[in-house]
């Protein structure tokens, strides 16, 4: 036991100083004030591939941090490893240890409340019970795998998506979308993979962040390949997968909260 | 002696099959369970059952149950069930391990909350083993445990302070609901899913409504006044889960737990809904056993095996889900496993009854 806890202490000490070297390196992360010019986020491990974390804001979670520095975090779906990364020996989760740390004066609570199984549905109704109980400013759902397995009609998973995330943006709650994970085997599988685009579809369509789990794992596989590196079958679900998992969570909150807001339309210039 | 089919056994076995199709989500047969124009569901059915049985447990052996007899019993009980579950745990994560292996897909192990189990097992086997850490869909038998460890409390209580006994209950309840509080998860943070500071109410009502004496003999007395009462909130309620007319729960007032519709909390309006469904069908068995009496006999089997057809019921359902995933969740599968599953249940039943009349008369 304090081999294996020593061991767990090392990589997570190895994990949080190459993120925050990292942070340093690229030019003082840590800000001050949420409306500051967005500087480059904490850093992802090498190991971990490239996520495609594309540039949302959070405003909600924004202006939570301007207010009372603290971001409150609601986790929900099939798996908080996945999100949260693994937290050992009563150690707040990853995500939790790599905002504060990177992020000046910042307060992160994190209210756990996975329950695996769960359909996007189900979880959509739980999820405004919990929003209502816990006044989250973020909301984390890990979503889409449960409802792929248990063969949920497309239309039916995208319609339940759709509508819990409106509610959530009329409730001024951001959410971020976990997305599917990699597996080679399930690269074929064709209702895995209309899931996969239907959740796609969903983001693009209401603007919300997706983490772009699936595609970082298949990056990664692939350039593992071509190095001829052997592919590790259970790719993603080690302790270090679930860390790069936080890893990206945390540079997209972190992305999301010095983004500037989409400018609005401009109105069209009266003509006489 | 295999006692004959009665309500209870067969209200019992009802809330297993329930439970077992409930437990496959995305299964066809999922629409047809009583969930579907209720807010409360098997859940509420089977944990209030085992507050009935407890209530004529202690009725029967009232004269020669010693408070020490009592608490050695129903202490005796609560490891029978703690070790069912601890069981039942461990077929789970090596059904979900060897199905891993079987279709070469890892993801299955992150199923059900399984993923502590596989990345961090020292921690999470003790947490298995304190019952704080609870795989998805087994996370009933963890609440039945404190129930029954609570239940020689319940019955001292019953025995030499009754009119308290419902009080101390309902004040409990209330007080989780309004502080809220519940039992926590460990190592994986967060909370269990069947609160035992709530769900203890409905046990408890289970409890004295089965007895003679006290609030169940005053609603005996008034069934029908009862029953006028309870089928407009059946009804209504029916219309309401139906249409999805639910408030919206950040528009209610505080405490919010008090007005909103929450399964872990067993919020009132779930409590509330469940008595009323409860009073409506009561006496009902009675008249419809005799037109069907094979599927009294087939359900009240199930529910005379109880602990038993639940462990089992437990697996099959995470079989089941297992199964749709390899055949993509067609009507026909989906029968097969209904049916397959029902037929093992039974199987179950026939199998506990067969080797307690050996044991019997050996």
């Amino acid at each position: 036991m304090p081999l294996i806890a020593g061991v767990r202490a090392g990589v997570r000490a190895g994990v949080l100083a190459g993120l925050l070297a990292g942070a340093l390196c690229q030019g003082a992360w840590a800000q001050d004030k949420p409306d500051t010019p967005p500087v480059p986020p904490p850093a992802v491990a090498k190991d971990c591939g490239e996520p495609n974390v594309t540039v949302t804001p959070l405003p909600n979670s924004a202006l939570a941090l301007q207010k009372r520095q603290q971001v409150k975090i609601l986790a929900i779906g099939a798996s908080s490893a996945a999100m949260l990364g693994m937290g050992h020996d009563g150690n707040p989760p990853l995500l939790e240890e790599i905002l504060e740390r990177n992020i000046k004066g910042l307060d992160v609570e994190i209210i756990n409340r996975s329950y695996s199984g769960e359909l996007a549905e189900a979880a959509g109704e739980r999820l405004k019970i919990e929003v209502a109980l816990n006044h989250p400013d973020l909301v984390l759902w890990q979503v889409g795998t449960n409802d792929a397995f248990a063969q949920v009609p497309v239309e039916n998973f995208e319609q339940s998506v759709t509508n819990t995330v409106r509610w959530l943006k009329d409730h001024d709650v951001d959410v971020i979308l976990v997305g599917l994970h990699y597996i080679k085997q399930l690269s074929k599988d064709e209702h895995y993979q209309a899931i996969r685009a239907s959740l796609q579809r969903i983001t693009a369509a209401e603007s919300v962040l997706r983490i772009t789990r699936y595609e970082a794992m298949e990056v990664l596989a692939r350039t593992m390949r071509e190095n001829g590196r052997p592919e590790p079958r259970d790719f993603g679900l080690t302790e270090a997968g679930y860390n790069c998992m936080a890893q990206y969570v945390a540079r997209a909150i972190a992305v999301g909260l010095f983004a500037k807001p989409p400018r609005p339309h401009a109105a069209p210039s009266p003509t006489r | 002696m295999i006692r004959q089919a009665n309500a209870i056994d067969f209200w019992r076995g009802f809330a297993l099959v329930s439970i077992f199709i409930n437990h496959i989500p995305g299964i066809y047969f999922e629409r047809l369970t009583h969930r579907n124009l209720s807010i409360s569901d098997s859940a509420e059915l089977f944990v209030f059952l085992a507050g009935w049985s407890l209530g004529l447990l202690v009725s029967s052996r009232k004269a020669e149950l010693t408070a020490a007899g009592l608490v050695a019993r129903l202490g005796g009980r609560a490891m029978t069930i703690y070790a069912a579950q601890i069981l039942i745990s461990s077929i789970a994560l090596a059904l979900l391990a060897a199905a891993a292996f079987a279709f070469d897909n890892p993801l299955i192990l992150e199923w059900h909350n399984a993923a502590a189990a596989f990345q961090d097992p020292a921690l999470a086997h003790i947490g298995l083993v304190l019952l704080t850490h609870q795989l998805g869909y087994f996370d009933i038998l963890p609440l039945y445990v404190v129930l029954m460890l609570a239940a020689p409390l319940i019955a001292l209580i019953d025995k030499f302070a009754k009119p308290a006994l419902l009080p101390i209950s309902l004040l409990l309840y209330f007080c989780a609901l309004v502080v809220p509080f519940t039992a926590p998860t460990w190592p994986v943070t967060g909370q269990w899913f069947f609160n035992p500071f709530t769900w203890q109410a409905i046990f408890v009502l289970g409890f004295a409504l089965s007895r003679d004496e006290g609030i169940g003999a005053v609603v005996r007395r008034n069934m029908r006044l009862v029953q006028i009462v309870a089928l407009p909130i059946v009804l209504v309620t029916a219309v309401l889960v139906w249409f999805n007319w639910f408030p919206d729960p950040t528009r209610l007032p505080e405490p919010k737990l008090l007005f909103l519709n929450g399964k872990s909390f067993l919020t009132p309006m779930r409590l509330i809904q469940f008595l009323a469904l409860a009073a409506v069908f009561s006496g009902s068995y009675a008249h419809f056993a005799p037109w069907v009496p094979w599927l009294a006999d087939f359900l009240s089997s199930l529910g005379r095996n109880s602990l038993n057809v639940f462990c089992v019921a437990s697996l099959l359902s995470l079989c089941g889900q297992i199964a749709r995933y390899l055949y993509t969740g067609s009507l026909l599968a989906d029968t097969i496993i209904v049916i397959g599953g029902i037929g093992l249940l039974r199987l179950t039943a026939w199998v506990s009854e067969w080797r307690d009349r050996r044991t019997t008369s050996a």
